[in-house]
């Protein structure tokens, strides 16, 4: 390259980089020269210094390229040579290649195809008002898609507390296995945190009260109202949620879903029932587990560094809890949460496309629309049980 | 089931069968016959419209216009349990086996019959051992599909595809994807199981070896008018076809 770069400096000015410039009247021959490689720093130039001299020199009709002084080319030039080739069509003036190898002349007739028009998209009302109209029409696809699905799962759903379903027992076992035996250390290491941390905080602001035994309440109330069933529902949202939707959605890309319809096989009963009632059986026994871990994180805090006793500490959990239906509330919480992480992962794998690309955003999707809706739920709960003064 | 040799009624019917995805029509105007005990060989250009046609056969994808009759039954006017009903006389091998990830062969064969039948565990199980026996895969029944190769995961598609004794089996492409030895045994299998079983086959393909090797009819779609040029044999059709991409297509020449 060094060598091609001192050979260009000694031209004259209708030289640029890489091509030598002869005007003969209208028309110019375009001599290339040296090696035309995608690595060779001075081509990245070329282009621009062919527009330059395009421009300054209006008066040339025709170009007629050569290749006496040309070295190694690659791609390089022969997209050099369609630029050129463009440019000269869009000005009508003359492009000849017959001074060129018939490689590179083949090469230029091959790639010669119709610009994809779609793609120079310019602005135009009634597209945009067309695309407005689809986008509508996709998004009431969709919501009749989501309710159809919720329908369908309900009537199912009957028919399998009525035994009538082809649901096999030993799927939901298997789902109960995967949801509930096998997130017992996550969900033990999340809540046992949480309680630890929020009675860690607790005594802080306590302290300046002289407040500190009632760490115990703040603890266990939390827990079991709130972070219980919201821990363990944000963990299944990212544990299960994303596996029924990673699941179903590459079934649906290998085409088993097809062939489950053509024997007449409902997905619906064969695939969502025993994921969804799996899950609905294994998240209130989580929440329960969760609750628990919770309240010896908070234990952990106020015997080792709050110096309370292990009974006084529990006899003030009691004390905090009055009754059961603060245990209640957090269970139910969770059922109903445990039936949109079901929901929305099984329906977004079902709704997956046919490529490994929309996989990936069905899963995403899940996880993210599973734990929107779940903080949503949460707050309406919160917002209902207030205002029944059942706080 | 089993072949005599002397049926020559048609098994399916398709009348003026019009398909579309949304407002981008696909196929429109097609119509043909299948006859009992043959296989009819569905061919065509890629995205002429092959695959979409089998869908609606078999059931998963619903015609804008037009009718599909199986033994004078009308798959498409018929309530969603009677459709049941005609499907489970149909048996379908998509390309790539589309076996249940999760089971093993003798479970991915086992659970039609386990759906549909009364049969206790032990008659199941010999029933399936002896639907992959009849594909070559004795031996193989508690494997799991991603211990297969290509060729092995079709035929234990075409094993769960007999399970229900089907009247007509569907396959969709049977050689992509195979080298071609084992495309060649595949075809032996399916004229084979045409002759033992008398089952009526409709294949899509494009692999001409194939055609030529197990079809006694065919059918030509073209992308272009979106429509079913002909259907005949594909020997008749190479000799004797009007239409220029008829001819060039089965002989692989694409200056005509």
């Amino acid at each position: 390259m060094s060598d091609k770069g001192s050979l260009i400096k000694k031209q004259g000015e209708t030289t640029i980089r890489c091509v030598r410039f002869h005007r003969e009247g209208d028309d110019c021959l375009c001599s290339l020269q040296g090696n035309w490689s995608l690595e060779c720093d001075e081509v990245r130039f070329a282009y621009a210094e062919w527009k330059r001299f395009l421009s300054a020199n209006p008066n040339v009709s025709s170009f007629r390229f050569s290749a006496v002084e040309l070295g190694e080319w690659d791609s390089a030039l022969i997209v050099f040579l369609n630029q050129c080739r463009h440019d000269l069509a869009e000005l009508k003036k003359g492009f000849d290649t017959t001074g060129l190898p018939k490689g590179i002349a083949r090469l230029l007739s091959l790639s010669t195809g119709k610009k994809a028009e779609r793609q120079r998209s310019q602005f135009n009302l009634n597209r945009s008002i067309d695309y407005l109209e689809t986008e509508i029409v996709r998004f009431s696809d969709r919501a009749k898609g989501v309710a159809a699905f919720f329908g369908e799962w309900i009537s199912v759903f009957v028919l399998a507390i009525g035994g009538r379903s082809c649901m096999r027992m030993r799927d939901l076992f298997g789902v109960c296995r995967s949801c509930g035996a096998s997130a017992l250390p996550i969900v033990t290491l999340i809540s046992f945190l949480t309680g630890l941390t929020m009675a860690f905080v607790g005594s802080v602001q306590l302290e300046k009260f002289n407040a500190k035994i009632y760490v115990a309440d703040l603890v266990c109330l939390a827990m079991v109202r709130e972070m219980g069933a919201l821990m363990v529902a944000i963990v299944m949202a990212g544990r299960t949620g994303a596996a029924f939707a990673a699941e179903l959605g590459s079934m649906k890309l290998n085409e088993e879903i097809d062939s489950l319809r053509t024997f007449g096989i409902s997905p619906m009963q064969f695939l969502v029932l025993p994921r969804t009632i799996g899950l609905l059986l294994m998240i209130p026994l989580l929440t329960l587990y969760a609750d628990m871990v919770g309240i010896l994180g908070g234990l952990t805090v106020g015997t080792q560094v709050m110096d309370f006793s292990v009974l006084h500490y529990f006899e003030q959990t009691q004390t905090a809890l009055g009754g059961m239906w603060e245990v209640y509330s957090g269970l139910v919480k969770s059922l109903v949460f445990g039936l949109i992480i079901g929901l929305v992962g099984c329906y977004k794998g079902l709704a997956s496309g046919k490529d490994s690309a929309s996989l990936g955003r069905s899963v995403t999707s899940a996880v993210v629309t599973s734990i929107m809706l779940i903080v949503v739920a949460d707050a309406l709960f919160e917002m209902t049980f207030s205002y029944l003064d059942l706080r | 089931m089993i072949a005599d040799g002397s049926s020559h009624s048609p098994v399916l019917q398709v009348e003026n069968l019009d398909l579309s995805y949304g407002e981008y029509e696909v196929l429109s105007g097609v119509s043909f016959d299948v006859q009992d005990g043959s296989c009819l060989v569905v061919m065509g250009g890629s995205g002429c419209g092959k695959s979409t046609l089998l869908k609606s056969l078999v059931g998963l994808l619903e015609p804008s216009g037009g009718e599909v009759f199986f033994d004078s039954s009308n798959l498409w006017a018929s309530s969603q349990e009677d459709r049941e009903a005609i499907l489970r006389g149909l048996g379908v091998l998509f390309q790539g086996g589309a076996l249940w990830s999760s089971m093993n062969l003798l479970e991915n064969v086992s659970l039609p019959l386990e759906t549909y039948t009364e049969l206790s565990d032990s008659e199941i199980a010999g029933i399936a051992e002896y639907k992959l026996g009849l594909v070559g895969l004795s031996g193989y029944e508690k494997f799991y599909p991603s211990q297969l190769s290509g060729g092995m995961k079709k035929r234990a598609g075409l094993a769960r595809a007999m399970a229900l004794d089907p009247q007509v089996l569907f396959f969709d492409e049977p050689s992509a994807g195979l080298d071609p030895l084992s495309s060649r045994r595949l075809d032996d299998l399916i004229n084979e199981l045409k002759e033992s079983l008398g089952i009526t086959f409709v294949v899509v393909s494009h692999e001409l070896a194939s055609i030529f090797e197990i079809a006694d009819d065919s059918i030509f779609l073209d992308a272009k008018s979106k429509t079913l040029l002909q259907q005949g044999s594909p020997a008749w059709l190479l000799d004797n076809s009007e239409h220029d991409h008829v001819r060039s297509f089965l002989s692989r020449d694409s200056s005509s």
